[in-house]
């Protein structure tokens, strides 16, 4: 008994051993279980398009942050003294080793392209299925690289994927001019439009967005930053490729100005090309916390991460069409917010106005938590307004980073077709029927009265520069405008303003004031491009730097 | 009858042991017996015994007449040897029947034996008398040692005081003091009439083992750098986490506590400082198998070990180049069921709690802030008055955040344990449970720790350990991040009301704090152990041992997020109105992970002595398996307040599922030779060949040798002939390679990572898959070449104890990026190489003394010190930092802290009358500076200040120097023992809330009162503004932190009660204790915890306790 029990014992050892010593072989053999090889990314189109998925989602959606671009213009401004925007972006601060890096991120998106495109031209998968899917991808490349073009200039075209393994110093690449990379956009966009559908898939690349692409590209070319000599034949390029896009009847104004942001209307017949968003997961926007008012009804609902300036309010029009700076405008300085363009109710919270069921109050004693922020202290206004524009009720309760709207974030979209069509056309050929009725189209929706006739070429100029302030504030266009208009020296240059409002009497007393820490610096000289930071030159010398910096 | 329970707990194991002892033992003689008698009649031992052995007695009544009473105690004694002393003395003898049937008779002679228990026997004309006590080391009498005089079989047992009176011959006896548990002695009784004698425990003499990877060493005879700890030291310590009983108690441990959050509070522990580049986390073993020890109940511990050196942690290859921990758990001994019970209750309050400014401070602060810019002020002279004299408290309140946080909150730890057993069977049971309280509402842990473990010599060669240990853990906290929290806190204006009179929360903090959201974790852990060790008949000193283990652990974390309320005030309806913060309705999120770790170790050790020389050789084949899967599950806007899942939204964009899964391998072949030439040279070889699923199939196998020797000088003739003051001198050094892993799994694949949700196409979320870094298939292990020389000694015997210790390291083979440049555009991360190199080097050391000054009072001093300083000497590095020495990261401690030095703040002088700096002050970026702005130093001297003017403006946050010092001292029944632990050579460099004024719109801390005025030129703080400015936001030495600290860690003062106070009430021993956790901290740190590792200020702050407890022994 005792001796089997023993050898039972040794027995059961033995095979313990052994069993842990056989299986040494494949023992280690691990396969991760979320990652895919090359070999198979490439033999299907469900596979293929997940690595366009990922493409597609690098897309900025800029606004949709604590500190949008929108604050380096003069249409808003940060309502606490931090952030890029206060700091280094406005107080133009930055060089080349403290500038925020937006070149190489674009190169990681524009690697992508290049090995998608490769990966599939070179894959055995339906051709129908790769000529529109590499018409996306050479969209969305194009869309990153006109972004480097506008922030540094000239950069280097790269189109294909750079491998250190088989090509050497052949990956050091010098920076093409800015004219070649403008026409390299141009090319590009020309080329596809033909192979992108019309009305693809929502959140796909279309022929309309390669064309809008195109036609802002070329109006970007003909503005006066890189027209000096204000080349017509610029213009007229411009005014045509966005009457192209007009030409394709697929789109149409979006007839309600207020909801045409919200999740609600995504997709409507306005939008031309936008990054999707999905409220509930880590893909949510979250524009509404960020951006909305401070305190609302006394609770904290969103950190009013851009605040309007004064200078943006006073471009809304009157009610009648007017510039409140025309003497028949009927603007009263003291009923400032009486009778004002439509879209100034919807884009601009004020002191008075209505929020949530709320009456906001700006004004000084007021003792509301959003009561002008005279010292910059905190996040309450700097300018005497939040923004409203794009921002659903339906998520202004709650603050922060929640993620919780479904709302697209408009990249382009038709009123800035038919805007920049009437700006290039005024330019190439004067204010002709066809300018009139792109900038009435835009006015009537929003019931402002058409443009009166007979009006000077730079007469109806400042009257679409105006027009497209307002129609498209708020929208991350206005910083570019500043650029390629070359008016930034002008415009951002000095110190912002902001509606201080005192009672007397329970009269309100209204009066136009700098904006606590609204000052602001542009230097001509170097600022209508940005530095390229160092650390991208450090790691390729035939990078030359912006002149100035 | 005292315990039932128990009694029925040992028959359950008894039972078990004497039906299996029937099937193989022929007679129940040889059963074995424990029993403790305490003035019994004889009677009565016999029922034990018949009982415990499955034995019967007959005997005629006349046999047992006797009244007296017997004091007895056996411990796994056979019936044989009991029955001889019981009855012996007492002129009783037995016969056999069958081999479980006795029959007693009286003997027949009264004369031919001499009696031992008690006085009633007959005593010889030429025998003396001696009388004495016995006592342990602290004094306290031994009952039951057994006390014989050598060569015969006279003697007597210590009674419950451990006195003894014992008749031994005239001519000098030698008598020998045995007790479990204890070191026999002999002691010459010579002529004295009193022979006291204090008995060494056995533990101590088990302290000589010590145990190495995969087994023990004799003390002596360890060739390699380690140290250890017994787990008593800080079983009754108010710690929650063991890891934070390690610092100042063992030399060698580098160790920083970052938080005092329950469940968060583990320290993060550096075995001779930080070596590498990579992950420096020491390998943690407990039981010989890879676990983590941190949530074990700290009254389970037997022991705790480090091994250091290369020698030290060759057997683990791989995995021991950051040094390995060892705990090893207790088990049972051999003895009569002892049971004990230690436990405590303590109260913790936060060891500092940063300053905040009053409400009329604050808005001083802020008026003078707006007044530097030329704005009006905020607050009006007459609000001012408001606030400073708080007539209304409503309007005008003056709140602290600190009001808002529990004080006292508790922490009580109780333990049951049981041990005991036979040479053929050993058990060990205990069960812990522990709770303790935090800062905010909701937040505690509870734990349960089970423990049981079974040592069976199931045949002579074999045996059987079998252990199980499980741990239930309940964590709770706000449903808000801790960080949030501390945001929050840092956004309490003084100036806001929290909680309004009829307690409705007023503000976020409030809100928060009294949410009935909440986030929970469950933690269930098991840790199952078989091991099976057969010695082989045929060849002496062979054993063969196969050890499996099972460690499932399940976490669940439910986090039921509601939204956050708030009310306002109205004050002209005066009506609260409540308003909904953080999310318009409750979510809830739930995810729950099963991780499991299948471990299996098969060994042939080998272990003999051939005249002078010992020969030890270990095989050793591990392999280990870890698997784990996670499951999620999300639901937003529920309609009613009902935290569960099915409750919530059905909308599609209100659900999220989540889940995935990990699975990791290694094994690894371990050998080890020693060789000891008469308990003088020693030498050892040790090393491990390992591989892990981490690499290339071609880079998974690595081999790491190690070789070590030892000279134990003081067993030389020369020496012992000459020194006598030396008791033990061992000089002793090693040098081997240990390997670590390096980086992420995977990284030599080139594959693409499947993630989702990517985008949203359609309406619809979908997955993408991107590109990874650039694989690299040759990445391999990181490689430490250790080298360590020790000396060890002892002097004035045993007066001083010491161990000293250099260390050098030099680890190579750490992964950095490739000096290989792309560009910018070249779109995608290199894979990075293993390039990068290190050194480590330091001492450390260990000393104790021990003075018994009087019969009464006995002191002690204890000392350790770690000093480890390292140097990059390879790493991927810009020319920008490269060529510049001041910047040069090269050549410098991992983790230096680089900035601009700051040289004070500019004046009134610095600037000419239309308010610009004088010609000649370097220019400072950062828009226009004015008096009271940092001025920073002008490194280079070009005029200008920029990166390059950046100096080392602090050294590494984890200290390189970290030293214990341990006092104590016993008098009579007192003890009191103390723990100073400091650490040096550390630098905190705070930001934002933490130091910054305004930073953010928030609170600023009250020393931020103290700023630049032209009356107040070297205040603590640059000019005050409404926001901190860029100048004076810069990384530099204004707000570099010296992070040095010396703090009594504890004190424990106890009391041991006199036995004569126990016998009464039937205990064996009881202490009671009083203790103090972190009572005092002595550090130039303000506002924060020395240890933090936040820089912003947002630290849950360390705990210091004091406690209340007791430990007694039933």
């Amino acid at each position: 008994m005792r001796k089997t029990i023993n050898s039972i014992y040794k027995k059961a050892l033995l095979l313990c051993l052994l069993s842990g010593f056989s299986g040494c072989n494949n023992f280690l053999d691990v396969t991760p279980a979320d990652q895919v090889s090359d070999n198979n990314a490439w033999t299907s189109t469900n596979n293929a398009d997940m690595f366009l998925n990922d493409v597609y989602n690098s897309l900025e959606g800029y606004f949709n942050t604590n500190d949008p671009d929108e604050n380096f213009s003069d249409n808003a401004m940060r309502g606490s003294s931090s952030g890029y925007s206060f700091a280094t972006y406005g107080k133009a601060s930055y060089d080349p080793s403290s500038v925020r890096d937006d070149w190489t991120p674009n190169y990681t998106k524009i690697r992508k392209c290049n090995l998608f495109i490769e990966k599939v031209s070179a894959s055995s998968l339906s051709d129908s299925w790769k000529v529109q899917r590499i018409a996306e991808a050479r969209f969305l490349r194009a869309y990153f690289y006109h972004i480097l073009w506008m922030k540094y200039g000239g950069v280097p075209i790269i189109t294909e994927t750079l491998d250190r393994n088989t090509q050497g110093d052949e990956i050091f690449r010098a920076r093409n001019s800015a004219d070649e990379t403008f026409q390299f956009l141009i090319d590009e966009s020309t080329a596809i439009a033909a192979d992108l559908p019309v009305k693809p898939e929502s959140g796909r690349a279309s022929k309309g967005a390669a064309l809008t692409l195109k036609g802002w590209c070329e109006l970007y070319q003909a503005s006066p930053l890189r027209n000096p000599s204000n080349d017509k034949g610029k213009w007229a390029a411009a005014a045509a490729t966005n009457k192209q896009v007009m030409d394709l009847n697929a789109y149409d104004l979006f007839p309600d100005f207020e909801t045409l942001f919200f999740e609600e209307n995504n997709n409507n017949i306005e939008v031309i090309f936008d990054k999707a968003y999905l409220g509930g997961t880590t893909l949510g926007a979250s524009r509404e916390g960020l951006h909305g008012a401070w305190f609302v009804g006394g609770t904290q609902r969103a950190w009013s991460a851009p605040n309007p300036t004064q200078e943006i309010v006073d471009s809304y029009f009157m009610a009648n069409g007017l510039p409140i700076t025309d003497p028949a405008s009927g603007y009263n300085p003291q009923k400032p917010y009486d009778n004002r363009d439509k879209r100034f109710y919807q884009s601009i919270i004020y002191d008075g106005c209505m929020w949530l069921g709320h009456e906001m109050e700006m004004w000084l004693g007021s003792g509301s938590r959003n009561t002008l922020d005279l010292s910059s202290a905190n996040e309450a206004t700097n300018t005497g307004y939040y923004l409203r524009k794009g921002l659903n009720p339906k998520y202004e309760s709650v603050s922060g980073n929640l993620m919780l709207s479904s709302a697209h974030y408009i990249l382009f979209r038709y009123a800035e077709v038919l805007l920049s069509y009437a700006e290039a056309q005024n330019e190439a050929a004067g204010p002709d029927a066809s300018v009139y009725e792109a900038v009435n189209k835009v006015r009537a929706r929003s019931e402002l009265p058409a443009l009166k006739a007979g009006l000077s070429q730079e007469q109806m100029k400042q009257a679409i520069a105006q027009e497209r302030r307002v129609e498209l504030a708020f929208e991350e266009r206005r910083w570019y405008d500043l650029l390629r208009l070359k008016i930034a020296e002008d415009k951002i240059n000095g110190q912002f303003h902001a509606m201080k409002i005192e009672k007397a009497n329970g009269v309100k007393k209204y009066e136009v004031i700098l904006a606590p820490n609204g000052d602001r610096v542009f230097k001509a000289d170097k600022n209508y491009v940005l530095p390229i930071p160092q650390g991208v030159i450090d790691k390729n010398s035939k990078i030359e730097q912006n002149p100035n910096y | 009858m005292k315990f039932s329970l128990l009694q029925l707990f040992l028959l359950y194991f008894l039972t078990g042991i004497s039906y299996a002892e029937t099937n193989r033992v022929h007679s129940g003689l040889k059963s074995l017996v424990t029993l403790k008698a305490k003035n019994a009649d004889l009677k009565t031992i016999l029922k034990d015994i018949e009982k415990q052995a499955q034995i019967s007695f007959s005997y005629q009544k006349d046999v047992l007449t006797s009244e007296e009473k017997i004091n007895a105690e056996f411990s796994n004694e056979t019936v044989e040897n009991a029955l001889e002393k019981l009855l012996t003395p007492r002129n009783i003898s037995y016969q056999v029947l069958k081999s479980n049937h006795l029959i007693l008779t009286k003997k027949v002679s009264h004369t031919d034996t001499q009696g031992a228990v008690e006085q009633s026997t007959k005593v010889k004309s030429t025998d003396r008398s001696i009388t004495g006590k016995v006592t342990d080391e602290k004094g306290e009498g031994l009952p039951g040692v057994s006390i014989l005089i050598k060569g015969s079989q006279q003697g007597t047992l210590s009674d419950i005081n451990g006195a003894y009176a014992l008749q031994v011959p005239e001519n000098n006896a030698v008598l020998v003091f045995s007790f479990v548990g204890y070191v026999t002695q002999e002691v010459s009784a010579d002529a004295q009439a009193i022979v006291n004698v204090i008995l060494d425990s056995d533990e101590k003499a088990l302290e000589e083992l010590v145990v190495v990877g995969y087994g023990t060493q004799k003390k002596t005879s360890v060739t390699a750098a380690v140290t250890s700890m017994k787990g008593s030291e800080i079983a009754s310590v108010p710690i929650t986490n063991l890891s934070n009983g390690l610092g100042g108690r063992m030399s060698g441990i580098i160790f920083k506590q970052g938080s005092g959050e329950p469940g968060r509070d583990a320290s993060n522990i550096y075995i001779r400082g930080i070596s590498t580049t990579g992950n420096s986390a020491p390998l943690l073993i407990v039981d010989d198998i890879p676990r983590a020890f941190q949530d074990l109940d700290p009254n389970s511990v037997e022991s705790i070990t480090v091994l250091k050196d290369a020698a030290a942690v060759a057997p683990y290859g791989v995995a021991g180049a950051n040094g390995v921990i060892l705990v090893t758990t207790k088990r049972g001994k051999t003895g009569a069921p002892s049971l004990s019970y230690n436990g405590y209750v303590g109260f913790q309050n936060p060891t500092v709690l940063t300053e905040y400014p009053s409400s009329y401070e604050f808005a001083q602060l802020q008026n003078a802030a707006s007044a530097n810019e030329g704005l009006p002020p905020m607050y009006s002279d007459d609000v001012l008055q408001k606030y400073l004299n708080g007539s209304d408290p409503d309007k005008y309140p003056n709140t602290s955040p600190w009001s808002m946080i529990n004080r006292n909150t508790i922490l009580t730890n109780h333990n049951l344990e049981i041990s005991g057993g036979t040479d053929r069977l050993k058990y060990y049971g205990g069960i812990g449970y522990q709770h303790e309280a935090g800062l905010f509402g909701a937040t505690h842990q509870n734990r349960f720790n089970v423990n049981l473990t079974m040592d069976a010599q199931v045949t002579k060669t074999t045996k059987v350990s079998l252990s199980l240990k499980g741990r239930e853990q309940y964590n709770s906290y706000p449903s808000e991040t801790t960080d949030r929290i501390f945001i929050t806190i840092t956004n309490a204006k003084p100036t806001w009301t929290q909680i309004y009179q009829n307690g409705l929360p007023g503000a976020l903090l409030a809100g928060m704090v009294n949410s009935d959201g909440y986030r929970k974790v469950t933690t269930s852990q098991i840790f199952s152990q078989l091991s099976v060790e057969q010695e082989i008949p045929f060849i002496e000193g062979l054993k063969v041992k196969g050890n499996i283990a099972f460690d499932p652990t399940s976490t669940f974390n439910k986090n039921w997020l509601k939204p956050v309320k708030v009310y306002t005030l109205d004050t002209t309806t005066n009506q609260y109105n409540l308003a909904l913060a953080e999310r318009p309705k409750a979510e809830l999120n739930q995810s729950y992970k099963r991780a499991t770790q299948l471990t299996f170790q098969g060994s042939l050790n080998y272990n003999r002595t051939f005249g002078k020389n010992t020969i030890g050789f270990l095989a050793l084949y591990e392999s280990k398996a870890n698997d784990e899967y996670t499951m999620g599950a999300l639901r937003r806007n529920f309609g009613l307040d009902i935290d569960e899942l099915s409750m919530g939204s059905s909308t599609q964009s209100d659900i999220n599922n989540s889940g995935s899964s990990i699975s990791a391998r290694q094994m690894g072949v371990v050998y080890r030779l020693q060789y000891d030439y008469n308990g003088k040279y020693l030498f050892e070889a040790s090393g491990r060949y390992d591989g892990s699923y981490y690499f290339a199939p071609d880079r998974r196998y690595g081999f790491f040798p190690a070789f070590s020797a030892g000279w134990r000088i003081s067993e030389e003739d020369f020496f012992k002939n000459n020194i006598h003051w030396v008791d033990n001198l061992k000089l002793r050094a090693s040098y081997g390679e240990v390997g670590a892993l390096a980086g992420l799994p995977f990284q030599y694949l080139s594959t693409y990572s499947v993630y989702g949700p990517s985008y949203v196409l359609g309406g619809n979320a979908v997955q993408g898959i991107r590109e990874r870094a650039e694989s690299n298939p040759n990445i391999t292990w990181e490689r430490a070449k250790k080298t360590d020389i020790g000396l060890e000694f002892t002097l004035l015997k045993g007066l001083l104890n010491m161990e000293i210790d250099y260390f050098s390291e030099r680890r190579g083979n750490m992964l950095t990026s490739p000096t290989a440049v792309v560009p910018a555009e070249y779109g995608i991360g290199l894979s990075q190489e293993n390039a990068a190199e290190m050194k480590n080097q330091g001492i450390d050391l260990s000393a104790s003394t021990g003075y018994k000054v009087s019969k009464d009072l006995y002191l002690s001093l204890g000392g350790n010190l770690t000093f480890a300083k390292n140097t990059l000497l390879k790493v991927f590095e810009t020319s920008a930092t490269f060529d510049n020495p001041n910047r040069r990261v090269t050549g410098r401690a991992l983790g230096t802290q680089f900035g601009y030095q700051s040289l004070g703040y500019f004046q009134l002088d610095d600037f000419d009358d239309s308010g610009n700096l004088k010609s000649g002050i370097a220019t400072q970026p950062w828009g226009k500076v004015r008096p009271g702005d940092i001025r920073y130093q002008d490194s280079n001297g070009d005029g200008r200040i920029d990166p390059n003017d950046m100096v080392v403006t602090g050294k590494p946050n984890i200290p390189q120097l970290i030293y214990g010092i341990n006092p104590g001292a016993t008098y009579k029944n007192f003890t009191v023992d103390l723990l100073f632990q400091g650490a040096a050579r550390s630098n905190l460099g705070l930001n934002n809330y933490a130091v910054w004024a305004f930073a953010g719109g928030t609170l600023p801390v009250r020393q931020n009162l103290d700023y630049w005025t032209p009356e107040n030129p070297n205040a603590l703080n640059p000019r005050i503004t409404n926001a901190p400015t860029t100048n004076n936001t810069q990384t530099s030495s204004h707000w570099m932190r010296n992070s040095r600290y010396l703090r009594l860690k504890n004190i424990m003062v106890s009391y041991s009660i006199p036995t004569v106070v126990l016998e009464k009430v039937k205990i064996q021993s009881a202490r009671i204790f009083v203790s103090g956790q972190n009572l005092l901290t002595w550090t130039p740190m303000v506002n924060y915890d020395p240890e933090t590792v936040v820089t912003s200020g947002l630290n849950y702050p360390q705990q210091k306790v004091i406690s209340f407890g007791a430990n007694i022994m039933f």
